[in-house]
């Protein structure tokens, strides 16, 4: 077997620090590491047992090993390891590859590009399609949970007749929209004057708006609005959408930058308000359409808001701009306005049961 | 030892050329004789030696730095393809993807002619990761207990399960991050190789995460005033029980060293706090009334920022950021610099003593500017920030003196079997 050039290479012994200055030849049999001078042998590696750790792409000179030894041959010179390379298979990974840096930075680049295109388009227009398809038991055990836990300190309202009434309405209208499953509507004593729905179709309405509205209309419109909600899957959208955005960021800037994850994290949430603007109109308009369609009294919504705005001329939402998460109100009524016309929505005997709710 | 009062470590100049090496703490006779080895031709893939300076004024071997001949494009493809693939497995290639970083960098950094070798493995950070994982489940579970029987449905109830869960990840979390943060590096040593020889790192990772958490506790309720000791006691475990094979580290450092000058920085810092406050705060007032702005009219400006209101707050942040630039960061890069030089100057390994020049304007670039540079670029600039960062260890970090390679042995202990879980989850996760 032909001998390979006596060019130096390194050799760790893998017990102690030293370092040995060799040259390698190759047997039939073997890899023999000797000095140059003298020709001492250093060491005598079967080539089955031959390995390389690591390769080229990272690594200036691969390590080659004796498999279950702590020794390493550092073969720097190129020629000494393009001979060994020739001779022994094994040793294939310590062949230099083409650098072609340029062409994979713009490889990979595109690559991510086209992903961060992809994820972002999964996020924001595949929730559209996908959530409706989503088990309908997974969105109701989530509901569930941030209820538990919103709830865990708050007077609920018990009072079965204005219970069963609510509910009613819900279902009610949320079959009309085509929503298959059971709606659940809580009742929370004590304020703000809110409403507001989660996952699975739970909403949550405070005894403060029922008492503050002048009729039965402005609770029906209000429930209407979180119908709407419920029948586009905004909560569920929503959450996923934030969760998206939240991983994007962290991949896209490596996992190596709180601070990137941060500024990106106030982008992520005026999207979220926006998105979150959007579905306030979604609601607004499906919430009146489903009224309208059971031939109930569709000016609840507006009238509510007009009662809201006297109360606190300064629209809040038209204040906070970009940062609101509703469209300004004005807005709102002039979407939504509708005559007073229509049968009621709910029933005398189901309205004044609703009124005594928490009593 | 006497030669903590180096007249060198306290009076480091700021401007010291980086081929000239700085004068060493230690006594120069402590050095062996013995020169580092040369090879007799250079192959061409050995690391370029650096060309040996004139002996330092105590004479013995010739100082050497280490040498770092990595290239930002390499990096920046090897990054690039990590970020891709973190794209798409979703994260969970971060542990392969890091691992391949580390073998670049640990093998274009020569020290002494040798290269390192980083030979850890992405399953083993992500086993780590999973055990940590579930010490986070077990502990959900724990609290849920918790919850259930001492808190549901009492009187005070309005301790909901999240709440108990988050108050106790945010306790148990500091002194995670430090258990982490050192059994994080005692898996990257254990896994870093030079001249074939595993390093390792003794000690206690546990007793290292009560010693930190007790330290900085006390430091926060002292109005920082330890933070000196706080420094050098953190320093030492890290440093003295940190072996290459069965060479270990020595750290001879004490706090009542550096007290002097943290002192100084200190209230020098207090006044660069109360004059940035003052300008910042005259300069936005003297902007809001020459505007005639009421505060109403600011917060309608604030809700539909406009081209021209965009403009005024960047330029706000501007000025601000040149305020806290030009008098409260340099300020704390001198501290941070004067430091690590206090630090370095007062390790050895055997006969291998160390020294850094690191100035302070060195000090912003590398806190500073590097932070701008990730922040900036959305994390894109990461492999920049990397690649600078070992430049400039490798400018800065002298090296005096050369082991006897066949005094060091390999050690016996291999290590953990699995990395950096803990690290993952509490501490920044970084390379």
């Amino acid at each position: 077997m032909a001998d390979t050039a006596a060019t130096p290479a390194r050799y760790y012994d893998g017990e102690t620090a030293e370092v040995h200055h060799v040259a390698v030849r190759v047997t039939t049999q073997e890899l023999v590491i000797y000095r140059p001078t003298g020709a001492e042998i250093v060491a005598r590696w079967p080539i089955g047992e031959v390995v390389v750790l690591g390769d080229v792409e990272h690594e200036v000179v691969p390590p080659v090993v004796r498999r279950g030894s702590d020794a390493r041959l550092i073969v720097d010179d190129p020629q000494l390891r393009a001979n060994l390379v020739s001779l022994v298979p094994s040793l294939r990974p310590l062949l230099p590859q083409p650098a072609a840096v340029g062409r994979r930075i713009a490889m990979f680049s595109t690559a991510i590009v086209a992903m961060v295109g992809i994820f972002w388009g999964v996020i924001e227009y595949g929730t559209e399609y996908a959530v409706p398809f989503l088990p309908h038991s997974l969105q109701a055990q989530l509901g569930e949970t941030v209820l538990d836990d919103l709830l865990a300190d708050k007077e609920m309202c018990e009072g079965e007749p204005g219970l069963a009434a609510i509910n009613r309405l819900a279902n009610d209208l949320a079959k009309e929209a085509g929503y298959p499953h059971e709606i659940t509507v809580h009742i929370v004593e004590g304020g703000p004057v809110n409403a507001f729905t989660l996952p699975g179709g739970i909403l949550v309405f405070y005894s403060d708006l029922i008492d503050q509205a002048k009729n039965s209309s402005q609770v029906a419109g209000v429930l209407a609005h979180e119908i709407g909600h419920v029948v586009h899957y905004h909560p569920t959208k929503g959450l996923i959408r934030a969760y998206g955005t939240d991983l994007l960021l962290k991949l896209v800037s490596g996992g190596y930058s709180e601070i990137a994850s941060t500024v990106g994290g106030g982008g992520g949430l005026l999207l979220a308000l926006r998105n979150g603007r959007a579905a306030e109109r979604e609601a607004d308009s499906t919430g009146i359409d489903l009224l309208e369609r059971r031939g109930l009294r569709a000016d609840g919504v507006s009238s509510f808001f007009e009662q809201l705005m006297e109360k606190e001329p300064k629209d809040a939402a038209a204040a906070a701009g970009i940062w609101s998460s509703h469209p300004p109100t004005a807005e709102r009524i002039a979407a939504t306005k509708r005559p007073p016309t229509g049968k009621p929505a709910f029933t005398d005997a189901e309205w004044k049961a609703l009124r005594n709710v928490c009593k | 030892m006497s030669n903590n009062l180096s007249p060198w470590t306290q009076t480091a100049p700021q401007d010291a050329s980086p081929t000239t090496p700085p004068g060493t703490p230690w006594a120069p006779q402590q050095l062996t004789n013995q020169p580092p080895h040369q090879p007799p031709n250079q192959p061409p893939n050995q690391p370029p030696r650096e060309p040996a300076p004139a002996p330092a004024s105590g004479g013995g071997p010739p100082p050497s730095r280490p040498v770092y001949d990595g290239r930002l494009g390499e990096l920046y493809a090897i990054y690039l393809r990590h970020l891709a693939l973190m794209l798409l497995t979703l994260g969970w290639s971060r542990f392969w993807g890091r691992t391949n970083i580390r073998r670049y960098v640990w093998s274009h950094l020569a020290v002494l002619g040798d290269r390192f070798e980083y030979r850890g493995r992405g399953r083993e950070l992500l086993i780590g990761f999973l055990f940590a994982l579930l010490l986070v489940a077990a502990w959900v579970g724990l609290m849920w207990l918790v919850w259930r029987f001492v808190f549901h449905e009492r009187p005070m109830a309005s301790f909901g399960m999240f709440d108990l869960f988050s108050l106790s990840v945010a306790l148990i979390g500091f002194p995670l991050a430090y258990v982490g943060h050192y059994a994080g590096l005692r898996y990257r040593l254990s896994r870093t190789r030079w001249r074939g020889i595993r390093c390792g790192l003794g000690g206690s990772a546990w007793g290292f995460g009560a010693l930190a958490t007790g330290l900085h506790f006390v430091n926060a309720t002292t109005a920082y005033l330890l933070t000196p000791l706080v420094s050098v006691n953190l320093a030492r475990p890290r440093i003295a029980n940190t072996r290459v094979g069965s060479l270990p580290f020595v750290f001879a450092g004490r706090a009542g060293d550096i007290y002097g000058r943290y002192l100084g920085y200190y209230f020098l810092n207090i006044l660069a706090w109360v004059v940035a406050g003052v300008a910042v705060f005259a300069a936005v007032g003297g902007t809001i009334e020459s505007l005639g702005l009421s505060s109403d009219d600011l917060l309608k400006l604030l809700a539909k920022p406009g081209l021209n209101t965009v403009l005024l707050i960047l330029a706000f942040a501007f000025g601000a950021y040149i305020v806290f630039g030009l008098l409260i960061l340099p300020l704390r890069c001198w501290w941070q610099a004067y430091l690590l030089r206090y630090l370095v100057t007062h390790s050895r390994a055997g006969n291998v003593l160390f020294t850094t020049a690191i100035s302070t304007r060195q000090m912003w670039g590398f806190l500073v500017l590097n932070y701008l540079i990730v922040l900036l670029t959305l994390g894109i600039g990461w492999p920049v920030v990397m690649h600078r960062t070992m430049k400039l260890i490798s400018a800065q970090l002298w090296i005096y003196g050369a082991p006897e390679g066949h005094e060091i042995r390999q050690s016996a202990d291999r290590g953990p079997g699995y990395g950096e879980g803990l690290l993952d989850m509490f501490d920044v996760a970084g390379i």
